[in-house]
């Protein structure tokens, strides 16, 4: 590869250039294996069908990640089916003033969420809820044992909703509807990572109108009633100063928590059961021994990324791993590839949870995007392990064949799990 | 350009020429000094660029900001009395001669 390749000059038959073809990034089956060919050969390489950048290597994906100066976010969210002009008007019509203020934007903009975020956003905070998460915990290991049956499946009966619950005691709110904001946020991945025809578009806009009015209308409440829950501490830290936070940032960072908080963990939950009890002597090793599990959320972070890949935009003319790319360029890190790059991780296409470095994985990303709720996703998968392995011990993997993927560019959960509780 | 001496947890010593108006962490990062991970890239939510000071060098900074004191309850290694994370510690000319000593692991 030469230091300084574009687009048109590269030849077709070079590996970058079957990579390109090659490459489906909707496509989970089958996408490790891919990355695991290419990574040696090749860093980067063009995906047409996205138009984006794909950077395979850690060093390059942690280097962009880091490099806020050059490197938007402004991406990170957009639509890959462009939302039509009908449903930007219904979305219009409907007050849906959702702005990006964290995720998708760069500073100064987005240090002002962050700091406002970090008030509540904090180890010191998350800790606080520790009871509270296993006594959720418990409750669906509860059900589970009540319900009589042999075999189960855990997505339904525990990582769907668990994590949804958790953010509802970030929120404040304990007797929310859990399903509804699964399903609202289901729809909101779709909308933004999945492609979807019109017709879907628009039906899913209706939701995302509503998930939005639910948004502002418990920011509004917390205006009246003060507690000690996230919306309340973005609006302290606004203390009714647009220059700090407008009311509009404060909705939109509840609107982001409201599907941040849940939709990755409950892949990741589901991620980190499938391998560990594809493996019943890993799993063995887990129950006989609790103090393996934090390794093993962390294995189960690396090796099974529920975020595969997540994008940036160029801001100026870059060089990623000898090739330049101009301004405006697409690119898309590969958080999957990065977990595996054997130049970080000896034998990474191997699930170890023993491994010593497990936790230089960038599943939460990295530099000033780093995911502020990392400490209680750790904790919700901890807890999640403790209590699963202590009420099921011979827990079995039952029908693997049947547990499928939803494509989507960036997200990757299991799902189904069906399991046999007592082996 | 002040100098800083960062010590590893086995020992060894590199003193490097710190950018003013850096963090002690961007500087530890740019010259390729080990042991300082700074996941969130110095935006205070991580604790990961944890490391102890020389006592004088601590007292001439003063007690760390309420939000870096609770996270430094998290950090990985053991919090001592001159602990402090590097993304919060600007560099100036009054750090000049400061020892830093890397923990053995940041997690």
């Amino acid at each position: 590869m030469t230091s300084r390749t574009t687009l048109s000059e590269i030849p077709a038959g070079c590996p970058m250039h079957q990579a390109g073809e090659r490459f489906q990034p909707f496509e989970h089956k089958g996408m490790t294996d891919f990355y695991a060919s290419v990574r040696p050969e090749v860093p980067i390489f063009y995906a047409p069908s996205i138009d984006c950048w794909v950077v395979t290597r850690r060093e390059d994906a942690l280097a962009v990640l880091r490099d806020h100066e050059r490197f938007s976010a402004s991406n990170a969210t957009a639509p890959i089916v462009p939302w039509p002009e009908e449903m930007h008007q219904f979305l219009r019509d409907q007050h849906f003033t959702n702005e990006s203020v964290q995720v998708a934007c760069d500073p100064p903009r987005h240090t002002r969420g962050r700091n406002a975020a970090m008030t509540f956003l904090n180890m010191k905070k998350f800790q606080n809820y520790e009871a509270d998460v296993r006594a959720l915990a418990r409750s669906y290991i509860n059900e589970i044992s009540n319900s009589g049956k042999d075999v189960v499946d855990l997505v339904e009966s525990f990582t769907y909703e668990y994590p949804a619950k958790v953010a509802f005691l970030v929120l404040g709110e304990k007797q929310l509807d859990a399903r509804k904001l699964k399903q609202w946020a289901d729809l909101r991945i779709k909308l933004i990572f999945g492609t979807l025809t019109h017709e879907q578009q628009m039906e899913a806009a209706r939701d995302l109108a509503d998930f939005w009015h639910f948004a502002s209308a418990l920011v509004e409440q917390r205006k009246k009633h003060p507690g000690d829950d996230y919306p309340s501490a973005l609006l302290a830290a606004r203390a009714g100063d647009d220059s700090i936070l407008t009311e509009n940032e404060v909705k939109s960072l509840v609107f982001g928590l409201l599907l941040a908080a849940h939709e990755t963990t409950t892949n990741a939950a589901g991620n980190l059961l499938f391998e560990l009890l594809k493996r019943p002597i890993t799993w063995q090793a887990i129950v006989e021994d609790q103090s393996l599990i934090p390794n093993a959320v962390e294995e189960g972070l690396r090796y099974a990324t529920s975020t595969i890949a997540w994008r940036r935009r160029a801001k100026v003319d870059v060089e990623i791993a000898g090739v330049q790319l101009p301004q405006g360029s697409q690119i898309l890190l590969s958080l999957t590839s990065a977990n595996r790059d054997e130049k970080q991780f000896t034998d990474g296409e191997i699930f170890d949870i023993g491994r010593s470095n497990a936790r230089s994985h960038i599943a939460f990303g990295n530099g000033i995007h780093h995911c502020l709720g990392a400490p209680l996703a750790r904790m919700e998968l901890r807890i999640l392990l403790e209590e699963l392995t202590t009420a099921f011990p011979k827990m079995r993997l039952e029908d693997e064949e049947s547990i499928s993927f939803l494509p989507t560019l960036s997200f990757r959960g299991p799902d189904r799990l069906p399991v046999r509780l007592n082996g | 350009m002040p100098k800083l001496t960062f010590i590893s947890s086995s020992g060894d010593r590199h003193e490097i020429a710190a950018s003013n108006g850096a963090s002690v962490m961007e500087c530890a990062i740019e010259h390729g000094i080990e042991g300082i991970v700074a996941e969130c890239g110095g935006s205070m939510s991580c604790g990961t660029c944890h490391v102890y000071l020389d006592r004088e060098t601590y007292e001439r900074l003063g007690t760390p900001p309420t939000a870096e004191n609770d996270l430094l309850d998290f950090v990985n290694a053991p919090r001592r009395p001159t602990s402090r994370l590097s993304c919060q510690i600007k560099v100036d000319e009054h750090l000049d001669g400061a020892v830093i000593s890397v923990p053995q692991s940041q997690y």
